[in-house]
């Protein structure tokens, strides 16, 4: 019984708690993907891209001398203009041409192409390791944890949060869901659709860039880094159920926790195909994953 | 009978034969000049214009957008991988590599077809990154080094032997392979049963109000798309004598994509031009910067936005007024049947 609690407080808890500092930068991730695709049914392959944006951005400017704390707000509202030019000047041209799911999705992942080779110019294809703003690893039930990762389960709590209440109990989060319901009905009410647009696409990228400046002192920064995390955040996404906030966060606390145990029992390396396996399981029986998505209740 | 679909497929061959002359111009200048690099690159671009043939016939006649066409083609690439180093004969390795990815076909095809849309794109992607992970992982195939080690093999074809590692020869025969599959591709769309498959994408909801099933359509597109996949990918090993995990990946996928939109959705002979345009392309841009994908991405969205036919897609109406010129001049053979 002993070995019992023992394997419980310095295995399992520590593993799950680790697994939980995943989960909440997953959903940071994936967030911004469900309310691109609940709004703008718009599939962005390009947001793994604006995650190392994110995360490079905060490097060059902690680099000019900028606070890490200063960063964390910094960035993403230096996202926001990224992302209204980006949905103003190319998404919107493909919308009406077509199958939108295809032609956005295409754009998206050519924009996505272009963005890595830019950041590998700009900063070359070297991995980066930013400094720790908050070192050194604080007792939890008697386990040594590191301190940042429990400020960034705390700060993805609040975020996540924020979210939700911007998104489901402000006047702008029903022009919002309004607009994702029906597009038309929500533009003769008065709603201005087209900056809806452009600001729910500019928030998805803000919180992409977030997500970016909170890992970078956790994961390495490098150019192609988005690419394994957006898997995870597209299977999140899925498994909530495409523009679901909440089915966002469930599945990624539910989808890293699974990783995270399975890791125990079996070789790290076949956590992937497990959670792969897992999307297409729920692609297969519930496509609409396990909750709605926005504006239809 | 001449319809419209048949006018267009008939424009699609005239771009498919100008590209044929070109290749074997191409190959009579390589074999005097003596040059094995070029003849391999574009031995390599032809296979992987089958795998964008696989994609076309998927994205531009049924209306779906596959994300993991790489699946099929890496299990071709492995079969038969796996075939040659045990038994090194060409017909094994195709017979093998054929009947594999038409089961896995069957399989994939059975679980994408329950949904539609985008949900069809991220199951397929979802399929394709399974079993990527699964052989990155499998040590007993190579895991992340692949498999190594493929003999040059020397391929009866009847009257002559042809050796894989003779460049010309290898290059003429992935010719005619991608031909055939060009040819049986073109001719299922142009029967009744592939006219179906077009109707899908035209208009899935009334299909079943024509008394045809939608499901089984649908099925054998994507069947038939990753059989042509799997053979092209059973060449793969034969040409560079080894295979690897990033066959299936998603990359392979997405550049296959790439190649489609570039030479023209829905045209058959644009997906080959597109993988010869786009591999030609790389191989320039590799040899003065490492930075490749810039210009190739910049090049995908600038023909998403301003051609959104592609280029084959954006020359085929002035092939198509003439080819309903010179029919119009003759006089018609039997009644014009309506269009499905």
């Amino acid at each position: 019984m002993p070995d019992l609690i023992s394997y419980l407080q310095f295995v399992l808890a520590p593993q799950m708690l680790n697994g939980l500092a995943l989960g909440v930068s997953v959903i940071l991730v994936a967030l911004g993907l469900t309310i691109i695709f609940g709004l703008l049914d718009v599939i962005n392959m390009s947001h793994g891209e604006f995650y190392a944006v994110g995360a490079f951005g905060a490097l060059a400017l902690s680099a000019l001398g900028f606070n890490y704390w200063v960063l964390i707000a910094l960035v993403p509202i230096l996202m926001i203009p990224i992302g209204v030019l980006t949905e103003r000047f190319l998404i919107r041209r493909v919308y009406d041409g077509g199958d939108r799911h295809v032609s956005t999705l295409l754009l998206t992942f050519g924009l996505g192409m272009i963005a890595e080779d830019l950041l590998k110019i700009v900063f070359g294809p070297n991995t980066h390791r930013p400094e720790n703003p908050l070192p050194g690893a604080t007792e939890v039930l008697g386990v040594f944890i590191p301190t940042y990762r429990l400020f960034l389960i705390a700060i993805g709590a609040v975020v996540i949060v924020a979210v939700a209440l911007v998104v489901y109990r402000t006047r702008l989060g029903a022009m919002v869901r309004a607009a994702a319901f029906d597009r038309n009905m929500a533009a003769s009410l008065g709603v201005r659709v087209g900056w809806v647009y452009s600001g729910a696409f500019a928030f998805g990228v803000a919180l992409a860039g977030l997500a970016g400046v909170l890992l970078a002192p956790i994961y390495s920064v490098f150019p192609t880094m988005g690419h394994d995390f957006i898997l995870m955040a597209f299977t999140v996404v899925i498994v909530g159920g495409m523009g679901s906030i909440w089915g966002a966060v469930i599945a990624g606390v539910l989808l890293t926790q699974i990783q995270a145990i399975s890791s125990l029992v079996i070789s790290p390396v076949w956590a992937d195909p497990i959670v792969f396996g897992v999307m297409v399981l729920v692609l297969m029986f519930r496509p609409q994953g396990i909750f709605g998505r926005i504006g239809h209740a | 009978m001449h319809d419209r679909l048949d006018i267009s497929m008939r424009a699609n061959h005239v771009f498919f034969w100008i590209l044929v002359i070109v290749a074997l111009v191409f190959a009579a200048f390589a074999s005097f000049s003596g040059d094995v690099f070029y003849l391999r690159l574009a031995t390599e671009a032809l296979i992987l214009g089958g795998l964008a043939l696989s994609i076309d016939i998927l994205l531009g006649f049924t209306g779906l957008l596959s994300l993991g066409q790489a699946l099929y083609f890496g299990i071709g690439a492995y079969v038969s991988a796996l075939v040659l180093r045990e038994e090194p004969s060409f017909w094994l390795a195709m017979g093998a590599a054929g009947v594999s990815v038409l089961l896995a076909g069957i399989a994939g095809g059975l679980i994408a077809n329950r949904v539609r849309g985008v949900y069809f794109a991220l199951i397929t992607f979802g399929m394709a990154q399974v079993v990527a992970k699964v052989v990155y992982n499998s040590r007993e195939l190579g895991a992340s080094d692949g498999l190594i080690g493929i003999p040059v093999i020397e391929i009866p074809l009847g009257l002559i032997t042809l050796s894989a590692g003779d460049p010309l020869g290898f290059f003429l025969l992935t010719l005619v392979i991608i031909a055939l599959l060009y040819s049986v591709s073109a001719y299922l769309l142009g029967t009744p049963f592939g006219r179906i498959i077009i109707a899908l994408k035209a208009n899935e909801k009334r299909v079943p109000y024509l008394g045809y099933s939608t499901w089984a359509a649908r099925m054998a597109a994507y069947v038939l798309a990753a059989v042509i996949a799997g053979l092209a990918g059973a060449l793969y090993p034969m040409l560079r004598g080894f295979v690897s995990p990033e066959l299936l990946f998603f990359a392979t996928s997405g550049d296959a994509l790439i190649m489609v939109i570039v030479g023209g959705a829905g045209t058959l002979a644009g997906a080959i031009w597109g993988a010869v345009i786009l591999t030609m392309l790389k191989s320039v841009i590799g040899s003065w910067t490492e930075h490749h994908l810039i210009v190739i991405g910049l090049i995908f969205m600038s023909a998403i936005l301003f051609m959104p036919k592609g280029i084959v897609g954006m020359l085929k109406p002035f092939v198509e007024r003439n080819l309903l010129r010179n029919s119009a001049r003759q006089p018609k053979p039997e009644p014009e049947r309506t269009a499905l």
